[in-house]
């Protein structure tokens, strides 16, 4: 409780130093989040009340499409509609979306260049803040914060935690379902494991991150997601993040691959066994942001980038982003973990290092090829 | 019967344009253009939509027809005696607990089933409890095919079980009494006389059902792992919802269609004959 006072003092306090509002008509920001309910939850009662606070002409509707890649399509389909249709003043005036989504929408001309005129535009930093699926989108996207995915292991059963991806091959060889992973159709983190796996079998990051896209580069693809049908035989796949980390929890499975922000979430509220420690293994997975975008004829952009503004401010990314909902932050971490709770941090770190995060984080591959890879995982692993 | 008057006739015609027009909108307009949709790829005419779900989803095509016709066969199998036998045995509170899950939406269906066949689940717990199986038993047919028929033949057999009792029940009790007069007991009179006579009930029951459980999602989306065959309205989601391929989506739908109008087709068929 006395952590939710102070999270909700400090959001006062920065909403009261930022600038006051442009005109006083009413406006009501249109806020569209394709995450799930805890995400819709932060900007309803922390981010719009602390900003309706120092403008209060400005209120906010904030409207979750639900999780997965689904809901930022949801977005985007309306807003491609909107598009077509020739419509001015968009009716999604701030618009989360996971980074794919917010690729593409920014190679099909559907969001608006907005982050140079932000306050805190300088803490925008860090490569996927430049490029996603290949698509340059720098300029388009705040990240709200970041998610990584990781090796979420039970010291119970396991001793000597992996540290590549050849230690994990070893180890699942060794201990057969004992590690699990969602495959691709239960969400982005066993995508991500996926991508990770292509990542360590063809050695190619640089390549299958920088394109161009090539076929000849095709046949090593699939003969990597063949070894993974050949690795998936003695591993557990599970229906969803969700379904990992339970299996976590019952020790059905003593490894598994999962988002770091549930594993952190769910031990939050005393939902996860505390012992379970996530890893990073070389050569890495993905990091996979949440952005904040502006949709290219949004009915109230300026409230929008002001909006977005006070997401990313360090202040509010240690409080909420990293201290309430144990995300790693959106902007430059250099600017915020100074200001994070020593408890906090030890929480958020514990496992995966700052240097890990640093060496291990890794982006999704070129549209293309991560497209061919999903292809290739369903005719080949199933 | 007198003909109805001119003015009286533009009268129905108009009264019916409104239901009309929301089939055509509704129903029609949607079906042309996902039929349309799944020809087209890149605004181009092309059956490389076909070939993908060939690629992909032939054998989900089959898993999808396979669990269904397994989901009847329980559904039927238990609906058609227990039916029969609630016919000739009256009993108010059976009736009540087979109508039970007509409420329960599917998706609960779905999350309860998954629980209680899960490979340490209630049903586990339940037979542990009774000494029946040893403590390292675990069950594996939650995520399977076996697991999906039944959770699909439970969510069924409750309409199932309406309309037989309903078809039973116009099977006029001379009949029934002939019967026993020459000696049959329940099943025979359920067998011989019920089943025959209510045979366009059944008829319809089974396509309702089988068309249902063609389109089943949620109860597998709930049940079902990310791995192995899967039931085609999933595929169709998962074209949709992660790639945004339209195309793709729109031809495991034309699929769809053609099962759901093969059984219609064969029901039709059964009904013109009579």
């Amino acid at each position: 409780m006395r952590r939710l006072i102070a999270v909700l003092v400090v959001l006062v306090v920065v909403a009261a130093a930022g600038p006051a509002g442009y005109g006083q008509s009413r406006v009501t920001l249109q806020v569209a989040i394709a995450a799930d309910v805890n995400v819709v939850e932060v900007h309803r009662n922390f981010l719009g009340v602390a900003f309706s606070k120092n403008h209060p002409t400005v209120g906010f509707n904030v409207v979750g499409t639900g999780t997965g890649e689904a809901a930022s399509r949801a977005i985007y389909t309306k807003l491609k509609a909107q598009a077509d249709a020739g419509r001015r003043n968009w009716d999604i005036d701030v618009a989360v979306v996971s980074m794919r989504y917010a690729a593409q929408m920014v190679r099909e001309n559907l969001l608006h260049r907005f982050t140079s005129d932000l306050q805190f535009a300088p803490y925008v930093v860090g490569p996927d803040t430049v490029r996603a699926f290949g698509v340059d989108i720098k300029g388009y996207v705040v990240p709200m914060f970041r998610n990584q995915i990781a090796i979420a292991y039970n010291p119970q059963f396991v001793s000597k935690p992996p540290r590549t991806f050849a230690e994990l091959e070893a180890w699942v060889r060794a201990n057969p379902r004992r590690f699990g992973y969602n495959g691709i159709r239960g969400g982005v983190s066993g995508i991500g494991f996926t991508m990770g796996w292509v990542f360590y079998k063809t050695g190619q990051y640089d390549l299958l991150l920088q394109g161009p896209y090539d076929k000849a580069h095709e046949g090593m693809i699939r003969s990597s997601i063949e070894q993974l049908r050949e690795f998936n035989r003695n591993v557990t796949v599970t229906s969803g993040n969700a379904g990992t980390l339970d299996a976590l929890n019952r020790g059905e499975i003593w490894m598994g691959a999962v988002w770091v922000d549930q594993l952190v979430a769910w031990k939050n509220e005393g939902r996860m066994n505390p012992d379970i420690t996530p890893v990073l293994i070389a050569p890495g997975l993905p990091i996979y942001p949440l952005y904040l975008t502006v949709p290219r004829e949004a009915a109230n952009r300026d409230w929008a980038a002001k909006y977005i503004d006070l997401v990313a401010n360090p202040h509010i990314q240690a409080k909420v982003i990293v201290e309430q909902f144990g995300w790693y932050p959106g902007i430059d971490p250099n600017r915020v973990m100074p200001l994070v709770s020593d408890k906090a941090k030890a929480l958020l770190f514990r496992g995966v290092t700052a240097e890990d995060l640093a060496r291990y984080s890794r982006q999704m591959p070129l549209a293309e090829y991560y497209d061919f890879i999903l292809l290739a995982y369903e005719e080949i692993v199933r | 019967m007198n003909a109805a008057r001119p003015a009286e006739q533009v009268l129905w015609w108009l009264a019916a344009i409104p239901a009309t027009m929301v089939i055509i909108v509704g129903f029609g307009f949607p079906l042309v253009q996902s039929l349309v949709a799944s020809f087209t790829r890149d605004g181009v005419l092309t059956l490389a939509n076909y070939e993908l779900v060939y690629r992909l989803y032939r054998q989900d095509v089959v898993y999808t027809v396979l669990v269904a016709a397994a989901g009847l066969v329980l559904t039927f199998g238990i609906g058609i005696p227990l039916s029969g036998y609630l016919r000739l045995h009256h009993s108010q509170t059976a009736e009540f607990l087979l109508k039970v899950p007509l409420f329960v939406p599917f998706v609960v269906v779905g999350h309860a089933m998954r629980i209680f066949l899960a490979p340490r689940g209630t049903l586990l717990i339940f037979l542990h409890a009774l000494g029946l199986v040893s403590q390292d038993t675990t069950l594996a047919i939650s995520e399977g095919w076996l697991g999906l028929s039944i959770a699909l033949a439970w969510k069924h057999l409750a309409l199932v079980v309406l309309l037989l009792m309903g078809a039973f029940r116009g099977v006029g009790e001379e009949y029934l009494e002939a019967a026993r007069g020459f000696g049959a007991g329940t099943l025979r009179q359920i067998w011989a006389v019920m089943v025959p006579m209510a045979a366009p009930s059944i008829g319809l029951a089974v396509v309702l059902s089988l068309t249902s459980m063609l389109a089943s999602f949620s109860i597998p989306l709930m049940m079902t792992k990310g791995s192995g065959p899967q039931m085609l309205m999933i595929d169709l989601y998962h074209r949709y919802g992660l790639h945004g391929d339209f195309g793709t989506a729109s031809a495991i739908g034309v699929v769809s269609y053609l099962l759901a109008a093969g059984a219609a087709y064969y029901y039709l068929k059964g009904v013109v004959r009579q």
